[in-house]
């Protein structure tokens, strides 16, 4: 019986030796990717685009983020004249670039135009590159409001020689900005442009809180798209509720400022400290007294 | 003590008058300023680059400065055990411990303000705090709390004094000149008149029925600096509790090693006897099973339960990073004090100095456990902190700080033994004349 519980306590140990060694094995396999290196085109309120570099690596079976990367980026083609900036990713693995001004005459020339990044290698790293190309489009939101019903209305269109043109068949989304994210206008998720470049929703959140004066703002997105890339416009709306702050700010509380404490607290608080300040400072006149005692004592005696 | 009642008043006053520091003495006196100097050379280097020279960061914003605070607030209660409650208790006893534990008192609570001082990035805007404070706030009950308990204290050395100030000033040709003016400008007033006697008498009483309440307050007002802060090991409603009985166990530690160490450098064997560390030790064994079972109730309750937002620092105290030194605090502050105590033989001098040291070590280390791995294991995760800010060890600078806010406290309890009599000689001849027989 005692050989039995012995050979059980071996089993068990192997057993755990085993899982362990197995587990470590399975950590040293983990497969590491090569960095990758990514262009985003973004273009909010149909103004100033920017691009947003990022490097990431697949670690196992997620992708992460890669930082300290010095990317160049170029518009067009990787000349020294076409560098839009340099920018080391972030430890999101991301970094930013705006279009610079001085880009502005080329920029409205184009219809469509490419994006390229290079990396800047440290020693013994290879060069990192990739491209983007979009095509010139806006993105444009509209309301319409009558007795019955609210409907929003956002509008792609393409630049194609010297006009814009309706875009088919591209997925926004439309929705309203609410502190933590984008709330959908409607109970779909997402609306198709049709062959006029329209996609349209009804507004069905009639009881929205909005700001003060009852303002929702309105949010229409074009996102990730391969040929137009990252569109977004937004526009304001009294269609909410107005919020009506809570006018607590002036109340004596406990979290107020000094000036504002609670009647109840400075009246205990007071209390105490008169209560305690004064028997000592009626010590202390005890204390005089006792002073005045002792010179008069010696009066006396002289 | 039967040996003491054959002394006459003379001999109990020569016996009893401050001396002069021999060669122990000063070295102890050198050891202390060095190290002072030290932590003050520590305190300008902070003053001068800010707290970025200290390891406290994001998350452990309180530190060993603070772990010291509550150190110093915590034995300053002794004043109060000793002299107020014991004088409210006419326990008969107490003559040759009330004058140790009254400059504890003063010194502790000294540099528990200083301390604080310490903590503050920015010194020299602590005017804002009386200009703008919130009396909502328990930082600012806890400023007032510890003012007033400082005065408190020091009244009561002072007045207890009197008689005693009296008797060095009478006592000039003994004793030489360095301290005459001080003696004479502090009580040249008090010639011990009935009526002087009269109001002294009352004042003391007043003052001992006041610093008992005060002397709770400070400490259960510092345990709600942690307790109204919503953090694992601090969201508790017995901190106020467990504070104060904490308090009382270090301080009376503190007074125990005190009474030792006066009493073998003094040569008072007839004054501070055998019987005071009988008593003292039981007195020291039922405070520390107190502190047991608070802690007890702050640990095991939470550990039953193990809610997962508290796993970590738990853990982190029993079987952790943390467990070497918080183990080290319970059976050093607590269990192996009582073991000793319990025993007759254990409550002999030197047990009890030994027993008075652990509590008092084991406490400081209480407290360093109570701020730190609290700090460290806030319930909101850490977000995109960098590794470091998840520990914390001190910097030179900080340890250097507090050693010498130590050896702060120890040099004022020395220059006053060094400057007053550390038993009351006037109390001591009036309870030997009450005691003989008529």
């Amino acid at each position: 019986m005692k050989k039995n519980n012995h050979l059980k306590i071996v089993f068990i140990f192997l057993f755990f030796c085993g899982a362990g060694i197995n587990k470590a094995i399975a950590q040293d396999s983990v497969e590491i990717s090569p960095v990758t290196l990514g262009l985003r085109y973004f273009l909010p309120e149909n103004k100033i685009p920017y691009i947003i570099v990022n490097t990431k690596r697949k670690v196992g079976r997620k992708f992460e983020p890669v930082k300290n990367v010095t990317v160049n980026v170029y518009f067009n083609a990787a000349t020294a004249n076409n560098l839009l900036g340099k920018i080391t990713t972030a430890v999101n693995g991301e970094g930013r670039i705006a279009f610079p001004p001085s880009f502005k005459s080329t920029w409205d020339s184009l219809t469509a135009f490419k994006f390229v990044a290079e990396s800047v290698p440290a020693k013994g790293e290879e060069i990192l590159n990739t491209d983007l190309t979009i095509k010139k489009a806006i993105l444009v939101i509209d309301t319409l409001a009558d007795a019955e019903a609210r409907t929003v209305t956002a509008y792609l269109k393409e630049k194609t020689g010297n006009e814009w043109v309706a875009v088919k068949e591209i997925e926004m989304k439309l929705g309203i900005k609410r502190s933590l994210g984008n709330l959908t206008v409607g109970e779909a998720e997402t609306y198709t442009s049709d062959s006029t470049g329209t996609a349209s929703a009804e507004f069905k959140r009639d009881s929205m809180p909005g700001d003060e004066k009852g303002n929702l703002v309105l949010v229409a997105r074009v996102e990730d798209n391969d040929i137009y890339g990252n569109l977004v416009v937004e526009k304001p709306v009294p269609w909410g509720i107005k919020a009506k702050a809570e006018e607590n700010f002036w109340h004596r509380t406990l979290w107020s400022t000094g000036d504002r404490a609670p009647i109840w607290l400075l009246s205990i608080a007071f209390a105490i400290v008169i209560g305690v300040w004064g028997t000592l400072i009626f010590l202390l006149m005890q204390l005089l007294k006792m002073r005045k005692i002792g010179r008069i004592y010696l009066k006396m005696r002289a | 003590m039967e040996k003491l009642q054959k002394f006459s008043p003379e001999k109990i006053t020569s016996d009893l008058l401050p001396q002069k520091f021999g060669r122990r003495g000063m070295i102890w006196t050198g050891i202390l300023l060095f190290i002072c100097a030290i932590g003050a050379f520590a305190y300008i280097q902070q003053l001068r680059k800010g707290l970025v020279v200290t390891n406290m960061g994001d998350y452990v914003s309180w530190g060993i400065y603070i772990s010291n605070f509550v150190f110093f607030v915590a034995i300053s209660l002794v004043g109060s055990l000793i002299t107020a409650i014991f004088r409210l208790a006419n326990v008969p006893w107490r003559t040759p411990l009330t004058r140790i534990s009254e400059m504890i008192a003063v010194s502790a609570i000294t540099f528990a303000s200083l301390i604080i001082i310490v903590d503050m990035g920015r010194p020299e805007r602590l005017f804002n705090l009386f200009l703008h404070g919130r009396i909502q706030s328990p930082i600012m009950w806890d400023v007032i709390v510890i003012t007033t308990y400082f005065f408190l204290s020091l009244f009561l050395l002072y007045i207890t004094l009197l008689p005693d100030i009296k008797i060095l000033i009478e006592a000039k040709e003994k004793l030489g000149k360095p301290f005459s003016k001080l003696y004479r400008w502090l009580a040249s007033f008090w010639k011990g008149t009935g009526e002087q006697e009269k109001m002294r008498d009352r004042s003391i009483t007043i003052l001992c029925i006041v610093i008992i309440p005060v002397a709770f307050c400070i400490h259960t007002v510092t345990s709600w600096l942690f307790a109204t802060t919503y953090r694992p090991g601090w969201d508790s409603t017995n901190f106020g509790a467990y504070f104060v009985s904490g308090a009382f166990l270090v301080g009376a530690g503190g007074v125990v090693v005190a009474m030792y160490i006066f009493r073998r450098v003094y040569k008072l064997e007839h004054y501070i006897t055998e019987r005071h560390f009988e008593k003292m030790g039981r007195i020291l064994v039922m405070l520390a099973l107190l502190y047991l079972y608070f802690n007890v109730n702050e640990y095991l309750v939470p550990a039953f339960k193990m809610k997962k937002s508290e796993e970590e620092h738990l853990t982190g105290l029993f079987t952790g990073e943390f467990a070497p030194m918080f183990w080290f605090a319970i059976f050093i502050g607590m269990i192996i004090p009582i073991c000793i105590l319990v025993f007759p033989k254990g409550r002999k001098p030197n047990a009890m100095f030994v027993a008075g040291v652990m509590v008092v070590i084991g406490a400081w280390f209480k407290r360093y456990l109570i701020v730190t791995p609290t700090m460290l294991h806030p319930f909101l995760p850490k977000y995109d902190a960098p590794a470091k800010y998840s520990q914390y060890f001190p910097s030179w600078y900080e340890w250097a700080i507090a050693m010498g806010s130590l050896a702060g406290v120890l040099l004022i309890i020395t220059f006053l033994a060094r400057i007053f009599p550390v038993i009351s000689i006037y109390k001591t001849i009036t309870d030997h004349e009450e005691e003989q027989p008529s």
